[in-house]
């Protein structure tokens, strides 16, 4: 039978003096362990929000970027006419040929510069990807050296108003308006005409296609089509295959913040050790009485395991309240996917919500499991003792 | 008995408690230089000897854009040039590894020795590298790594030319700064990919630091206003762009460092605070006997430093011995190569150890101070 | 009065090993206590009064011999028997009071019917009957350092009838008490005696409260000097 839990919710505020710091205690460490993590699931998040699940994105064999990818004019033109290609009212295949350039540009705080995605798009390209919309001024037009930025660009990178003017190189590109990539991977492009780009930036070739199917049931059909050209050397894959494939730049973010997630909860396990030996030290007699009442010592064992896990699962709760305020924080850093600036958010998920406490609460076990095996082993003569 | 023997019977009267106080400062102290020394190698990325001397020309456009081989004679002739190699990154997959751990350049051979003369191989790799076509040489790390040695061939898929290329090993150098990467000859490349007269980068090595500011200048007027724009800047400058690159990344590890230090630090604090409590008894006792409240705060303080210094000197120290003599780069794949605890980074996890014993000494001495003798005694455990 | 004993005690020994000292608490002692007495066990300090109270309360074990407690040997019991056999059969009302203090005084005298399979509305009024017995049902909801000392005690006394045992021990439960508290105390040992049918030994050194019982057993070095 156990203890009541309303006694050992009781003995944790009893006691707050003590248990505040180990509180406060294991919620840095789950605010630390979250915000990391929150940075992980953000990036992958951002990639994997990506794509229309009736588009096929086309780009070079073992090209593992958009901007290092090129496809041919050619071979652009053979993809074009493919049966299992949808077209549009006017019978013009849902076809875009993209060219994907990478800008060293300085950044809006001063702090040095970065490499940012332009992507060169036709008017069909923009109708393939329906997430991008128009936020502020116009769209670029045709046959002008006028781009549209990203409003999460735009805020990280200098001369990125509406208005303003981005140099690269030879080139000089007018800012005519901020589009919004509902929280995809386009929130960190920068969009301008696809042949405007090819010639400003001196390409012959295109970097990717983006095609759509009639029928998503061909996916795989046009894919072996694609792929069965052994000269072009071409691979096809579902949009969002693609990009949710792009998680490389999460995995050393994750690694970090398991790492520092385990050795500061060692550091918190010997806290909560701490706190827990001196409550069973200090109710050494207290303990004794219970048995003397009839409580087993595996009551008495449960009752401290319960209270340490109280007191680490409040610090978990307190933890979680600490780094929500930076949910949605929009930052960026070096994708290691398309080596230029991905701007994507903390996003903390329920889930991951959950597995602080439920990281904290394995704190508390942890820290608690001596001590209670102290407490359980504790003589019942011990309730006579006057300490 | 003497009075420091009596703190001492006192610190270790509950054995286990201070063994946890030690071990939970020792923790935080450890987590405080691995990140103070992780975050310096990040910000200062390690240089080479022969970095000073050395300039990198990039497309100004960005890194990912290449260079027209063409450049090359005009470089060239600019005085206080010394030599000049092109530097093509090939982005090769080894075997069938997700993660690229080495990177590939494709170079003028026979300029190594001029250009990156710290490299250090026998005379007859050198030979061996500038004569054969199909030649590459590899860092130490690599090497042993994947258990490479000369005479092995290679097969690598490029994620940027549409090419898989093979090498023969012929040289396996050491003594730069980080022994990883893999040179092979621009030639090479050309001919593979069918894509000839284009660079990816130029490096460079000047005569001499004073010529470094004019040669910069100068390559950077050169080809203005060209079809391919550049940006010339010294290896120091061009390694330090790369880290602008992480972005808000550093500010985020730094912030969430101090939090960690922080974190760690108050319950250092309030474990040696409740240790020091359990002696509330002892202390009424001495006052009792006639000791003076100072005399009083001495002993805690005592106390409370000595577990500090102890656990600090355990952190710090196996801090120091582990990233001194262990194999860093083993250790954490690559990410980390040089991983120098600094006499500054030790100063200052010593300072913070010692001010965490100050610290936690302050509540319960205001505590001490405040008790009277019976209510001390009256001190349950 | 019935004559059986709820206590037979044959030829108890306990010995102490105190570091390399082996010291003895109890030597060969044998006793009846019959149902229904209300026995104070008298005697100078150490001479073994609160180790033989402990053992029969099965808080502690004998070296040698027996101790059959409503004819149950509680020596041969093992630990989790034991709790549950201390749960169901005795009382026990400490010096120091030992009342929980996070607990009120209503909830301190349910803790031990917590382990009975009793519902809720049958634990409150079998509570609230045991503080009205110590006369403390107005102070239900209060904690323990919110009464007086003699106020805490009978509150522990409440806690040691509550599960209706047949024995109440009680190790100096007026050690701590003035003498004012320490009657009201005693006066509520008494009732259990008297109204409830329990039987009660207590350890006391006090003469005077060992006035309060029906029979007083002397302790020394020990043995028993008046069995």
């Amino acid at each position: 039978m156990a203890l009541p839990l309303k006694y050992n919710f009781r003995n944790v505020f009893v006691r707050w003096r003590a248990t505040l710091a180990t509180v406060t205690g294991i919620a840095l460490v789950v605010a630390v362990f979250v915000l990391v993590q929150s940075l992980a699931v953000g990036l992958e998040k951002a990639s994997q929000n990506t794509g229309d699940p009736r588009n096929v994105m086309v780009a070079r064999k073992g090209s593992t970027a958009e901007s290092s990818s090129q496809v041919t004019r050619e071979q652009s033109r053979n993809i074009l006419y493919l049966p299992e290609i949808a077209r549009d009212a006017r019978g013009r295949p849902l076809v875009s040929a993209d060219v994907v350039i990478l800008v060293n540009l300085p950044r809006r705080d001063g702090t040095g510069e970065a490499n940012v995605t332009v992507r060169g798009v036709t008017p069909m390209g923009m109708d393939l990807r329906p997430q991008v919309t128009l936020t502020h001024g116009r769209w670029f037009n045709p046959g002008r050296r006028e781009a549209v930025v990203s409003q999460k660009v735009a805020r990280r990178f200098a001369h990125c108003d509406v208005g303003g003017r981005i140099r690269t190189g030879g080139t000089e590109l007018t800012i005519v308006g901020w589009m919004d990539g509902d929280n995809s991977a386009f929130d960190s492009e920068v969009w301008m005409d696809a042949d405007e780009a090819r010639s400003a930036f001196d390409r012959d070739n295109y970097s990717s296609l983006l095609v759509r199917v009639a029928d998503t049931n061909q996916m795989a059909a046009l894919a072996k089509r694609i792929e069965s050209d052994k000269r072009a050397s071409l691979r096809a894959e579902p949009e969002i295959a693609y990009y949710s494939a792009q998680t490389r730049t999460a995995g050393p973010i994750r690694i970090l913040g398991n790492f520092l997630a385990t050795t500061m909860s060692i550091g918190a396990i010997f806290a909560a050790m701490n706190t827990m030996y001196a409550s069973v030290g200090a109710r050494t007699r207290e303990i004794g009485t219970l048995r003397v009442l009839g409580y087993r010592r595996r009551s008495v064992l449960l009752g401290f395991i319960i209270e340490g896990v109280i007191l680490a699962g409040l610090g978990g709760l307190l933890g979680c309240m600490l780094a929500l305020p930076m949910h949605g924080y929009s930052t960026g850093t070096l994708s290691f996917d398309s080596f230029s600036e991905v701007v994507f958010q903390f996003r903390i998920t329920p889930w991951l919500a959950a597995q602080g406490v439920i990281f904290a609460i394995a704190v508390g076990f942890l820290g608690s499991l001596l001590p209670a095996v102290r407490a359980a082993r504790l003589p019942v003569i011990s309730a006579l003792k006057a300490v | 008995m003497t009075i420091p023997a009596f703190i001492i019977k006192n610190a270790l009267r509950n054995k286990r408690r201070a063994a946890l106080s030690i071990l939970s400062v020792a923790v935080s102290l450890f987590l405080l230089v691995t990140l103070q020394v992780a975050l310096r190698e990040l910000t200062l990325p390690p240089e080479d000897v022969g970095a000073a001397l050395r300039v990198a020309v990039r497309n100004k456009i960005s890194l990912a854009n290449l260079l027209p081989a063409r450049q090359l004679p005009i470089i060239e002739r600019i005085p206080g040039v010394e030599s000049v190699t092109p530097f093509t990154w090939f982005g090769g997959k080894y075997k069938n590894e997700e993660g690229m751990t080495f990177a590939q350049f494709a170079m003028d051979a026979k300029k190594l020795r001029k250009v990156f003369g710290e490299a250090k191989m026998s005379e007859e790799e050198y030979v061996a590298f500038e004569n054969q076509r199909n030649a590459c040489i590899i860092g130490r790390i690599t090497a042993e790594k994947y258990r490479l040695k000369r005479g092995d061939r290679i097969t690598l898929e490029s994620t940027v030319y549409p090419v898989t290329m093979d090498f023969q090993i012929v040289g396996i150098y050491s003594g730069t700064v980080d022994d990883r990467n893999m040179l092979f000859h621009q030639e090479y490349l050309d001919e593979a990919s069918g894509l000839p007269g284009m660079v990816g980068m130029w490096w460079m090595k000047v005569t001499s630091a004073e010529a470094m500011p004019k040669v910069i200048q100068r390559i950077n007027d050169t080809f203005a206003n060209t079809s391919a724009e550049v940006r010339a800047e010294s290896e120091r400058a061009f390694q330090l762009s790369f880290i602008s690159m992480w972005g808000n990344i550093r500010i985020l590890v730094t912030s969430v460092s101090s939090v960690v230090v922080f974190t760690l630090v108050l319950v250092s604090a309030s474990t040696m605070s409740m240790a020091i409590r359990e002696r509330f008894r002892e202390l009424a006792i001495l006052k009792a006997l006639g000791f003076r409240r100072r005399e009083l705060f001495a002993f805690i303080l005592a106390e409370s430093f000595g577990l500090a210094a102890v656990g600090g000197l355990i952190g710090i120290g196996s801090a120091y011995l582990l990233y001194t003599y262990g194999d860093i780069s083993k250790l954490t794949s690559g990410v980390f190569v040089v991983f120098e605890v600094t006499p500054r980074i030790l100063a200052f996890a010593s300072l913070v150890a010692a001010s965490l014993g100050i610290l936690a000494s302050l509540l319960p001495s205001l505590a001490a101070a405040r008790m009277s003798v019976v209510e001390g005694l009256k001190t349950l455990d | 009065m019935a004559t059986e004993p709820i206590v037979t005690i044959r030829n108890l020994t306990k010995v102490y090993a105190q570091g390399e000292i082996q010291v003895t608490a109890l030597h060969e002692v044998s006793l009846d206590i019959a149902a229904g007495e209300f026995m104070t066990l008298m005697g100078p300090s150490g001479s073994g009064k609160s180790t033989l109270l402990h053992i029969i309360a099965g808080i502690d074990r004998p070296t040698r011999g027996e101790c059959h407690v409503q004819g149950v040997d509680v020596a041969r019991l093992n630990e989790t028997e034991l709790a549950d056999w201390r749960n169901q059969n005795v009382g026990f009302v400490f010096q120091t009071f030992n009342l929980i203090p996070v607990l009120t005084a209503f909830e301190n005298v349910e803790l031990p019917l917590l382990l009975t399979q009793l519902g809720r509305k049958e634990r409150r009024r079998q509570v609230a009957a045991a503080l009205d017995l110590v006369g403390l049902a107005d102070r239900m909801h209060h904690l323990p350092k919110q009464l007086s000392g003699g106020q805490e005690q009978r509150v522990a006394i409440a806690r040691a009838l509550v599960t209706d045992p047949n024995l109440i021990v009680a190790d100096e439960p007026t050690g701590n008490l003035d003498a004012h508290s320490a009657e009201d105390v005693l006066r509520a040992l008494q009732a259990l005696r008297r109204d409830a049918g329990k039987t009660v030994i207590m350890v006391t050194h006090d003469p005077k409260a060992a006035a309060f019982g029906s029979r007083s057993v002397h302790l020394e070095k020990g043995e028993l000097t008046n069995a």
